[in-house]
């Protein structure tokens, strides 16, 4: 109970402040390998008014997102976010997203810290059951740090996306409360 | 892996069942066109409202119910209660979630219909709306809280299987005198431990 909950090895979760942190948002989304891996739709950068309206009216009006700014500890940089989206209460369950948006901190343990300081923040906090993600076959290195933060592969949803002349596949993880608190020795 | 039970291990909270059809009542969706006239009506009833509302009693206007019954917010579960019998409305009952991360919901009553008074219709629409809220909703716990001078509704909510857990003492004043605030509450563990038994 007395750790700080939101703080990892390497980064913590902070709050996202539209105005400060939308410029950073934008600019990740110019970056085309980012896009790719974090949506499936067709690339398309937004411009930081856009976005800055966008987390604002989230953060007013959504009762089922939480969402964090990641930054790192040792200089207190921001170099990405995550958040659970579409968090259905009822049954515990939601789906979260993460994206490392400065390319120099992408596959240095990172988002896998970041992950696992939300998974804590998810079942400890939020008293969640079972947080879920869809990866994209193309990303091995996220899907890599996913099974390190704890998720199980749990099916694949094959050729759904066309990219660059070639079919890959909607991979789906979770990870359950009980196999999270045993990974951790929680009781 | 031992997952609890995903239902209650009778009939009365199979899955495929009718979670809210009850003995005498069914909880409903409100018609607020028609259902706004008579919970107006039901507002001219001070004893009514003293019996359900720590405000003071006042009534409302077939519009402000109306635009009352048609707010939606996704914290709140309203029913109205009907008749199994006739389909007649007789009062309402919702769940406010009070905390989803807590899994805590308050929920409240009324029975309007002075004739359905005493007779086991509000009990059974409060036994509906707690397996709504453990069977659906997979609340931890609800709560509510009564007037000392309703001791006819903590009958009720014992009888639904609610406990009394504590008073704010004197915290309501009618007709000169103080009255206490009872809280009852009842635990997922003791819902379905007592719907085992029936």
């Amino acid at each position: 109970m007395d750790s700080n909950l939101f703080c990892g090895q390497l980064v913590r979760l902070s709050a996202i402040n539209p105005a400060t942190d939308a410029e950073a948002f934008a600019r990740w989304e110019v970056d085309s390998e980012y896009m790719r891996q974090l949506d499936s739709g067709p690339h398309l950068p937004h411009p930081i008014k856009k976005i800055k309206e966008g987390i604002e009216k989230e953060q007013q009006e959504d009762p089922n997102t939480v969402a964090f700014s990641v930054r790192t500890l040792a200089d207190d940089k921001l170099i990405g976010f995550v958040a659970f989206d579409g968090i259905n209460w009822q049954h515990g369950d939601t789906f979260v997203a993460i994206g490392i948006g400065d390319p120099a901190y992408r596959g240095n343990g990172y988002g896998t810290d970041a992950m696992c300081v939300m998974l804590r923040y998810g079942f400890m906090e939020l008293n969640l059951q079972r947080i879920q993600l869809d990866a994209f076959s193309y990303n091995e290195r996220a899907i890599k740090s996913y099974l390190k933060a704890g998720f199980v592969l749990e099916g694949q949803q094959r050729g759904t996306l066309l990219r660059n002349g070639r079919r890959w596949d909607f991979v789906y993880m979770g990870v359950l409360r009980e196999e999270w608190l045993a990974m951790h020795n929680e009781p | 892996m031992n997952h609890e039970p995903l239902t209650p291990p009778n009939d009365q909270g199979a899955v495929n069942g009718d979670l809210l059809a009850g003995r005498l009542v069914r909880l409903t969706a409100f018609n607020p066109e028609a259902d706004a006239v008579l919970i107006a009506g039901w507002s001219r009833d001070t004893e009514y409202h003293r019996l359900g509302d720590d405000g003071w009693a006042y009534p409302q206007s077939v519009k402000q119910v109306r635009e009352r019954l048609e707010r939606h917010s996704d914290r709140s579960f309203g029913f109205a209660i009907r008749t199994l019998s006739d389909d007649r409305l007789i009062g309402d009952i919702g769940v406010w979630i009070e905390s989803w991360v807590h899994r805590e919901g308050w929920v409240g009553i009324g029975i309007g219909e002075r004739g359905y008074w005493g007779n086991g219709y509000g009990t059974d629409a409060m036994r509906l709306v707690l397996r709504f809220a453990f069977a659906e909703l997979n609340l931890q716990r609800v709560s509510l809280g009564v007037y000392a001078y309703n001791p006819r509704a903590q009958r009720s909510y014992e009888k639904a299987g609610f406990r009394h857990e504590g008073v704010v003492r004197g915290d309501c004043h009618r007709d000169g005198r103080h009255w206490d605030s009872v809280f009852m509450g009842i635990l997922r563990d003791e819902w379905l431990a007592m719907i085992d038994d029936q």
